[in-house]
């Protein structure tokens, strides 16, 4: 029988390569609270969260398409697109918060469902079709607003979702903690998490063992659809109004909190929990460069060397297997 | 005549199988040397030997007067031995003179020389009479005997001086076999050596000068082809009849049907199929590689097109799918165990399991881990399958225990009909022995199994029928308790 046999150097570089992120992510921890006397308040990590809770929820959703093996480039445009509908809804129509923000989700939901049916019936590749539906999102996004923010007083209906409190703790961190906890039992515990890992580990075998592989991703790019669409209407909270460019700043943080969580671009492997703390990692580096008085565009050129590096590092703990 | 190329002593083993003992052979220049032997004989790791792609264990080759050991096929390219192997390594997408000139390209400091590129591409064509294929086109659009013609016109531009061709007719129709032939008989008058590796008969009567049977690892005999017959081939190929015993008594089949064929086709590869299959009977189905055997299997289980004809499933019609073959109770163990069979990177529990997840859940859809843990450990005792634990990923696991866990899941789905294909390809002797007892222990719970393989032996010494397909089509069905290797084999050459 063929055993593996790491040496040392393999095993060390293994752990380096599967946690790359949370040493770095521990280093700039160390690093924030002794630099400054702001950051390892409780005010200051509640802030830190409370920005993460949009991207993670969203993340989910992507780490959920990842892990199949795909990708979902749409998610902020869909995330902007829905929080529109929603918005609009309520402030021109003024349709109750609850029944808006129900079609909000369902948006997304539709949308993702297009996205699983473009990917596994018309068998587009995943990027180019939610690249597709990226800009035709977009555009909508556009035609539907004219361009204006939608805004109004009935959308402090739903500030709290995105800016209340219970006791001390932001609302939307506890959402954000929720949802980890139910995807983390969704893909640890049932079939679907299950059969979620058996497509992105081998599609053929996990479809020849009898999994009815289209119709559990067309599922999973719908769930992804749901998440995002939440995700806009706690966006549309947070800014107390929706624009048709609000979506595109998300894309960016979400794509790289999955993939510096360790999902891998072919999928199959994984752990959601890496995803949380990736978001929060991408959130404390640009909280930590705004405490440290480093200028706004410097922030990008940060955030993309350290996908970068955890990448490399992924791929270099592929190689040495 | 002069000796171009000489093996002397050369052998050559993997785990559980000599696939080389101490061949020795001549091949003469300028002549076309046929290589017959059934599956496993050896046939292909000679091949691969000579090509550069795997070493001897011991013995020596010589080439053109001189010691040849290539460290890998590119080496064996520039010493002037090209191999064409049954799949084709062509760029679909690039033209006719890229092609014949790819990895060799005509250059000045980088800069393509295109204008030589033509003419090297031209020359190569006319040598082979096959000037009318464009030199723009792009391979892509050829057909498969015009494929074949630019590999060798590749292999021509490479200076080959001995030209391996595998199975060269394996995808060509009749009317492309010919010019093949043509082309095949003036590379020998201009001075190129053919090794022609094949299992048809009647092609190596048509074109070879000598011929060498391979049988077991061991070379039978090389011959003058004027001073043997096909039956005189055949008896060689075969060689000492194998002992029967190896393989268990089979038991009586009930006379119930469970699946029957009608008039099954897939465009070209096989062609009205009908079969009727019972309960508890292990069904055999062989034929040459490219007799659609394969594509039959792959079939049953909707991983290959119908075009016509139906499946009917106790007596029902059945549109196959992995799906619904699973809700059917059909398991099926494909042939390319680590790319279909076993998710390599996941638990073993997670593979024996994943075909019964859905049964082992509570509401909404938790898995229970302790019965998926139960329901593995069976699994893993039954087959007998070596892993230190459960949560062992299968890419550990030696290669006859993968197999064992590719079907430990259909075991565990209480499959009634066994789709197996190539079980025993590429594992060791132990193992196989294995698989064969389990075949006829679920035979005789009565479930029923479909084996499609290549190897004779394994046919006869477990079928109770046998089909035999041969250019798509079902040549014989023999009784796997009446008949014998020479008559299976016989009927794989369409006889």
């Amino acid at each position: 029988m063929r055993y593996q046999r790491k040496n040392n150097s393999q095993k060390v570089l293994q752990i380096i390569g599967e946690n790359g992120y949370i040493f770095i992510f521990a280093l700039w921890f160390i690093f924030l609270s002794f630099k400054t006397d702001t950051f390892l308040t409780s005010q200051n990590i509640l802030t830190v969260l409370r920005q993460g809770a949009i991207v993670s929820i969203a993340a989910i959703g992507e780490m959920l398409v990842m892990l199949l093996g795909g990708m979902d480039v749409s998610v902020g445009a869909l995330l902007g697109f829905s929080g529109i509908v929603g918005a609009n809804l309520m402030v021109d129509f003024n349709l109750s918060p609850a029944l808006a923000g129900l079609v909000c989700v369902l948006v997304g939901g539709m949308i993702g469902l297009v996205n699983g049916f473009l990917v596994t019936k018309v068998r587009i590749n995943p990027v180019v079709a939610t690249l597709g539906m990226m800009t035709v999102l977009n555009g909508l996004a556009l035609a539907w607003t004219q361009g204006k923010t939608v805004a109004g007083s009935q959308l402090d209906s739903i500030a709290f979702l995105s800016r209340g409190y219970i006791g001390s703790i932001p609302f939307s961190v506890i959402l954000m903690l929720l949802f980890y906890c139910i995807f983390y039992l969704i893909l640890n515990k049932t079939v679907f998490g299950a059969r979620i890992y058996a497509i992105g580990n081998n599609e053929k075998a996990s479809w020849l063992a009898g999994i009815e592989v289209d119709k559990l991703k067309m599922l999973t790019y719908t769930i992804a659809g749901f998440l995002g669409g939440f995700s806009g209407l706690l966006q549309v909270s947070r800014q107390g109004s929706a624009t048709s460019s609000m979506g595109n700043e998300f894309l960016f943080p979400i794509l790289t909190a999955v993939i510096l969580g360790g999902i891998g671009l072919s999928g199959g492997k994984g752990k959601i929990q890496n995803t949380l703390i990736a978001v929060i990692f991408l959130m404390t580096i640009n909280n930590g460069m705004v405490l440290l008085g480093i200028p706004l565009y410097t922030q990008d050129i940060i955030q993309g060397l350290i996908l970068i590096l955890a990448l490399s590092l992924d791929r270099l703990h592929y190689r040495n297997r | 005549m002069t000796t171009i190329l000489s093996l002397k002593n050369i052998s050559r083993s993997f785990p559980g199988v000599q696939a080389l003992d101490d061949i020795s052979l001549e091949v003469e220049q300028g002549t076309i040397h046929a290589l017959v032997g059934a599956n496993g004989a050896g046939k292909s790791t000679l091949m691969k030997i000579l090509s550069g792609a795997l070493a001897p264990d011991s013995g020596e080759m010589i080439f053109e007067n001189a010691p040849y050991a290539p460290a890998d096929p590119s080496a064996a390219i520039k010493d002037g031995i090209a191999t064409i192997y049954q799949e084709l390594n062509l760029l679909p997408t690039r033209t006719v003179t890229a092609n014949i000139n790819v990895g060799k390209e005509p250059n000045h400091f980088g800069i393509l020389d295109e204008k030589t590129e033509r003419q090297k591409a031209a020359s190569a064509l006319a040598q082979l009479n096959a000037s009318y294929i464009p030199l723009q086109a792009l391979v892509g659009n050829l057909k498969v005997g015009e494929k074949q013609i630019i590999e060798i016109a590749k292999a021509l531009v490479g200076k080959c001086k001995l030209l391996i061709l595998d199975e060269p007719t394996a995808a060509l129709n009749d009317s492309e076999i010919i010019p093949l032939f043509n082309i095949i008989k003036d590379l020998k008058n201009q001075g190129v050596t053919i090794l022609y590796v094949s299992h048809r008969l009647k092609e190596i009567f048509a074109l070879a000068d000598v011929v060498t049977v391979l049988c077991d690892g061991k070379l039978v005999v090389t011959s003058l082809i004027n001073q043997v017959t096909p039956d005189i081939l055949i008896n060689h190929m075969t060689g000492r009849k194998k002992i029967k015993s190896a393989f268990p008594e089979k038991n009586k089949v009930i006379k119930e049907e469970v699946l029957r064929l009608e008039h099954l086709s897939s465009s070209m590869v096989f062609k009205d199929i009908n079969l009727s299959i019972h309960r508890g009977e292990v069904i055999g189905i062989t034929g040459l590689a490219g007799s659609g055997k394969v594509e039959l299997g792959k079939a049953l289980i909707g991983d290959f097109p119908i075009n016509s004809g139906q499946v009917f499933l106790q007596g029902i019609p059945f549109k196959p799918s992995p799906a619904k073959a699973k809700s059917a109770h059909i398991g099926y163990m494909p042939e390319d165990r680590k790319k279909e069979g076993v998710l390599e990177e996941l638990s073993v529990q997670r593979n024996i399991s994943l075909p019964s997840l859905s049964d082992l859940t509570q509401f909404p859809g938790f898995i229970l881990f302790n019965k998926e843990r139960e329901l593995a450990q069976q699994g893993v005792e039954e087959l007998d399958i070596k892993t230190p634990s459960l949560k062992q990923i299968v890419r550990n696991l030696s290669g006859g225990n993968q197999q064992k866990v590719s079907l430990a899941k259909w075991l565990a789905t209480n499959s009634e009909i066994l789709l197996l294909i190539e079980p025993t390809q590429g594992i060791d002797v132990g193992v196989k022995f294995e698989i064969y007892e389990l075949i006829h222990k679920l035979s005789a719970q009565g479930k029923t199994i479909i084996l499609v393989s290549s190897e004779i032996s394994e046919i006869i010494g477990l079928a109770h029928s046998i089909v035999v397909l041969f250019n798509g089509q079902i040549q014989a069905i023999l009784d796997g308790n009446q008949t014998n290797e020479e008559e299976v084999l016989q009927a794989t050459f369409g006889k």
